[in-house]
């Protein structure tokens, strides 16, 4: 009789301890809406990066008006963690369908009326079929798997894709 | 001439009172001397650490790892030596000494749990059985400090019924919550001698090694009728060991490692992560000095990202007795930490997460490279004289020493606090069954600080309690009146009360406690005077903090059912008032609108803390396992007030459940501990975000010892169960540690 006790005893120990506890959670979890995938770095590194974000288009941005008009919001934007060669990213997006996803690196002393010249466009989503062209993007759930390159060494500045192009 | 005398083991069950021993006969004009050994009557091991009083000395001796003693200075004639251990029945032995005799009196204790009557020293200020004692009291004895294997003092404490850590912040029954180190509402003693930090009123655990520490005792409840401000919810006394009798030394060297993360995406490095320290005692004792000198220090590689630690520590102890009736103690200790600081674990998108919501083992980037150094130090000279048998006095000076810089982003932050203590204290016995305490204390307390800024705070006080035995019953009384004055202002005056009884039942198997009393704490100058970032918030000054008071009611009950078990519970019910929380305001700037959130110490309206206590003993198939369950329920209300709706206070657990087994046989020992924690109901200052679990953590252990040498293995966290208690920071996971320990 003890000695059943004693192993019922022990035997709920067990079960209860070997229960739980904290797990991983991927951001990219049931639930979570948006994209997610791996950037993988090329270049050096400038020494006047403020930070790097991605960030989407509903159209591609022809004009210097619709520069700002990216997803997510500005004070929902997470800096890249540079300090290795690949990182992986998670951005919370309204549903919808995006044209550009795109790396934007940020120069130290950045502010609107400079973005000109404090911005870089380093690295965007391509579409599978067509490695020239940006991929589209339907976000509905959680999108994985958009994946690309961010090169510091093929950086170009936003008027790069406005017409007229840079002066 | 030698006279050797064979001892046997007295059968009789002697009372266990005080172990200064009443002489018999005439006393003689020479003295004698009385060595011999004490060991386990079952297994024939020596037993460290028995205390053993005779004739002649108002002084016990501790036995060493061989088990020996030798008692000199006795005066010759008749004299009855008494030999007690924790966990076993105390033994005594009436020898008749002539001058010069050397008399050999082997003692062989026979273990019990049942009948064990410890005596305290912390509750009443003074020596008393356990069971006479008003309020709730555990105790942590050197065994079981030795058989858990422990690395670190708080590591002893945190196992205690009733008894909590959250990230190095004690609670005794929910007494202090987590305010980040900023006051603590338990008080630590080391000998007796006050040692909370003068600047932030918390507790440095590493102040002492834990090879120092003979046992531990923790007084549940409002202590400050006895101990003035930061007892509100209990009393931690650290009581160190003993010095031997003879030339003695002691080795005790650890070695362990930490799991990796259980989750490879948890993975933050490509080595085991270890763990190694070394300490090394040396200790004479003479018949009238007494000396001993630890040194020692430790390295951790951390269980998690930049939680690097360097630890090196010196203690030492000496004892003058000029006279059977005086006793001079010093003690010393300085030790000095150095570590990297993890603060808070990474959240996405604030390191390399990986995909990962957070990564518990990994670090906001920002904070890389934050580092401690903190150096504290501790002395204190005791000096005791006993005029008569009815009266006897104490004074004490102490000096604590704090010091620390954080090296953290963007600035460094630091602060030098000292407090310098002193107190008288008288002890008389005016009439049979009366004993009266009184005592005045005094404290300075100063800081030099860049969050804290400059300020000092001066203590004063008074202090009496009476015992009355009334037939079997023993009833106490006594107050406190504390006066604190900052920066040298007004003083401001605090009554403490206490009242309490004990009540014995039929049969001295069962023993009624209730006491009542109120408790009081004073603001630390840091929870006053705090001015810091502390990630998004800004921490903003309080000057006008008041104390925090309590009235605190317990009804205890320890009982002993046949030899096979043996309990202890109590129901508490705290009521407080001006309880000092962090609370979380947003500032709106009206010249830009922009909003800061501010955290500043306030004083809450009202609070309630209750509950139960529970502690079982049990040996339940044979004498050699040994096993115990400890159960606190906790309720904890902070009422409504201004627009904050009545909720649970923050970082207090429901439920507490310690289930600890242990199986002796021989020099074997094989154990296991299994500590269960509710989630909190309630947490602040934090995301709701931040996942917890109900921590459940298993620690498994065995040793072996033979004579001098012992080995020890210690799996805590065996199920390398992940949880975390603070916010954002994980708690330890599996380490396995393996502990020698050679004495000679």
């Amino acid at each position: 009789m003890r000695r059943r006790a004693f192993a019922a005893l022990l035997a709920l120990v067990l079960n209860v301890a070997c229960n739980g506890g904290l797990e991983p959670i991927p951001v990219c979890a049931k639930g979570f809406v948006g994209i997610c995938g791996t950037v993988t770095f090329q270049g050096t590194e400038p020494d006047s990066t403020q930070a790097v974000y991605i960030v989407a288009y509903h159209t591609f941005p022809h004009s210097r008006d619709s520069l700002f008009t990216f997803q997510p919001s500005l004070l929902l934007l997470q800096k890249l963690p540079l300090d290795s060669s690949a990182a992986f990213y998670a951005v919370s997006l309204p549903a919808g369908r995006y044209e550009w996803v795109v790396a934007v690196w940020v120069k130290q002393g950045f502010t609107l009326e400079n973005a000109d010249s404090t911005l870089r466009e380093t690295g965007y989503y391509r579409d599978p079929a067509d490695a020239s062209q940006p991929g589209v993007v339907n976000v509905s759930a959680q999108t994985e798997g958009i994946d690309f390159v961010i090169d510091f060494g093929r950086m170009h500045r936003p008027c790069s894709y406005y017409t007229p192009p840079c002066p | 001439m030698q006279l050797l005398h064979a001892a046997v083991p007295l059968k009789r069950l002697l009372m266990l009172t005080s172990l200064a021993v009443a002489p018999i006969g005439a006393e003689a004009q020479q003295t004698a001397v009385v060595r011999g050994t004490v060991r386990d009557a079952a297994t024939g091991q020596a037993l460290e650490d028995a205390r053993v009083g005779a004739q002649g000395s108002a002084h016990t001796v501790a036995t060493d790892a061989a088990g020996r003693y030798t008692l000199t200075g006795i005066a010759a004639g008749q004299v009855v030596v008494r030999v007690q251990r924790f966990g076993y029945r105390a033994a005594a032995d009436t020898l008749t000494l002539a001058p010069g005799d050397s008399v050999a009196a082997d003692f062989a204790l026979r273990p019990s749990a049942l009948h064990m009557k410890p005596v305290v020293v912390t509750a009443g200020k003074r020596s008393q059985l356990l069971d006479q004692v008003v309020t709730s009291v555990a105790l942590v004895q050197d065994s079981e400090l030795a058989r858990r294997a422990v690395n670190t003092v708080d590591e002893a404490v945190d196992k205690a019924p009733g008894v909590q850590f959250l990230n190095g912040q004690v609670n005794i029954r929910g007494s202090t919550g987590y305010v980040q180190g900023l006051g603590a509402r338990v008080l630590l003693l080391v000998d007796g001698v006050p040692a909370n930090q003068g600047d932030r009123g918390g507790i440095n655990w590493d102040m002492l090694p834990v090879d120092q520490v003979e046992r531990v005792e923790i007084v549940k409840g409002a202590g400050s009728a006895l101990y003035g401000s930061a007892a509100l919810g209990g009393v931690v006394n650290l009581i160190t060991r003993d010095i031997p009798t003879g030339l003695h030394a002691r080795v005790r060297t650890t070695g362990g490692y930490y799991a990796n993360p259980p989750d490879t995406i948890w993975r933050f490095r490509d080595y085991i992560g270890a763990q190694e320290g070394l300490d090394v005692t040396g200790s004479y004792g003479g018949d009238a000095v007494r000396a001993s000198l630890t040194a020692g220090g430790r390295h951790s590689d951390g269980y998690r990202e930049q939680d690097r630690s360097d630890y090196w520590e010196v203690v030492g102890k000496g004892e003058w007795l000029p006279s059977a009736t005086s006793h001079l103690h010093l003690i010393g200790s300085w030790a000095s930490n150095q570590y990297q600081a993890p603060l808070l674990w990474c959240e996405h998108g604030q390191c390399d997460d990986r995909g990962q919501s957070y990564q518990p083992f990994m670090i906001d980037r920002s904070q890389a490279g934050a580092h401690t150094r903190s150096d504290k130090g501790l002395f204190a000279a005791t000096l005791e004289h006993t005029v008569s048998p009815r009266e006897s006095w104490l004074a004490r000076g102490s000096w604590l020493r704090t010091d620390f810089t954080d090296f953290r982003s963007p600035t460094t932050d630091f602060g030098v606090a000292n407090r310098y203590g002193a107190e008288m204290r008288g002890l008389v016995r005016p009439t049979a069954g009366r004993v009266v305490t009184v005592g005045a204390e005094g404290a300075l307390s100063d800081v030099t600080s860049n969050i804290f800024h400059d300020h000092g705070q001066d203590e004063f006080a008074a202090y009496a309690e009476s015992e009355q035995r009334l037939g079997s019953a023993r009833m106490t009384a006594g107050a406190r009146v504390d006066y604190i004055a900052v920066d040298g202002g007004g003083l401001s005056a605090v009554v403490s009360p206490r009242v309490g009884l004990v009540l014995p039942g039929a049969g001295g198997t069962l023993f009624w406690r209730v006491s009542a009393g109120r408790g009081f704490r004073a603001p630390s100058l840091a929870e006053q005077f705090v001015e810091t970032a502390l990630g998004p918030f800004t921490v903003a000054p309080n000057p006008s903090l008041g104390p925090e008071t309590a009235w605190s009611l317990e009804v205890g009950n320890a009982a002993q059912f046949g030899t096979m078990v043996r309990t202890d519970a109590a129901l508490f019910w705290t009521e407080a008032s001006d309880l000092i929380e962090p609370t979380i305001q947003l500032t709106v700037d009206p010249a830009t609108g922009a909003t800061t959130q501010q955290i500043q110490f306030q004083n809450l309206q009202r609070a309630r803390l209750a509950g139960l206590d529970v502690a079982l003993y049990a040996f339940p198939f044979t004498p050699h396992l040994s096993t115990s369950l400890a159960y606190t329920l906790l309720y904890t209300r902070e009422f409504a007030h201004d627009t904050v709706p009545a909720q649970p206070l923050a970082f207090r657990p429901r439920h507490l459940l310690t289930l600890a087994a242990d199986y002796a046989w021989g020099g074997f020992n094989l154990g296991a501990d299994f500590r269960y924690t509710s989630r909190f109901e309630r947490v602040e200052l934090y995301p709701p975000t931040d996942p917890q679990v109900a921590p459940k953590v298993l620690d498994l252990r065995a040793g072996y010892q033979r004579d001098a040498l012992s080995v020890r293995l210690l799996v805590a966290n065996a199920l390398n169960y992940l949880y975390n208690l603070a916010p954002q920071t994980l708690a330890p996971v599996r380490t396995v540690t393996m502990t020698l320990t050679w004495t000679y």
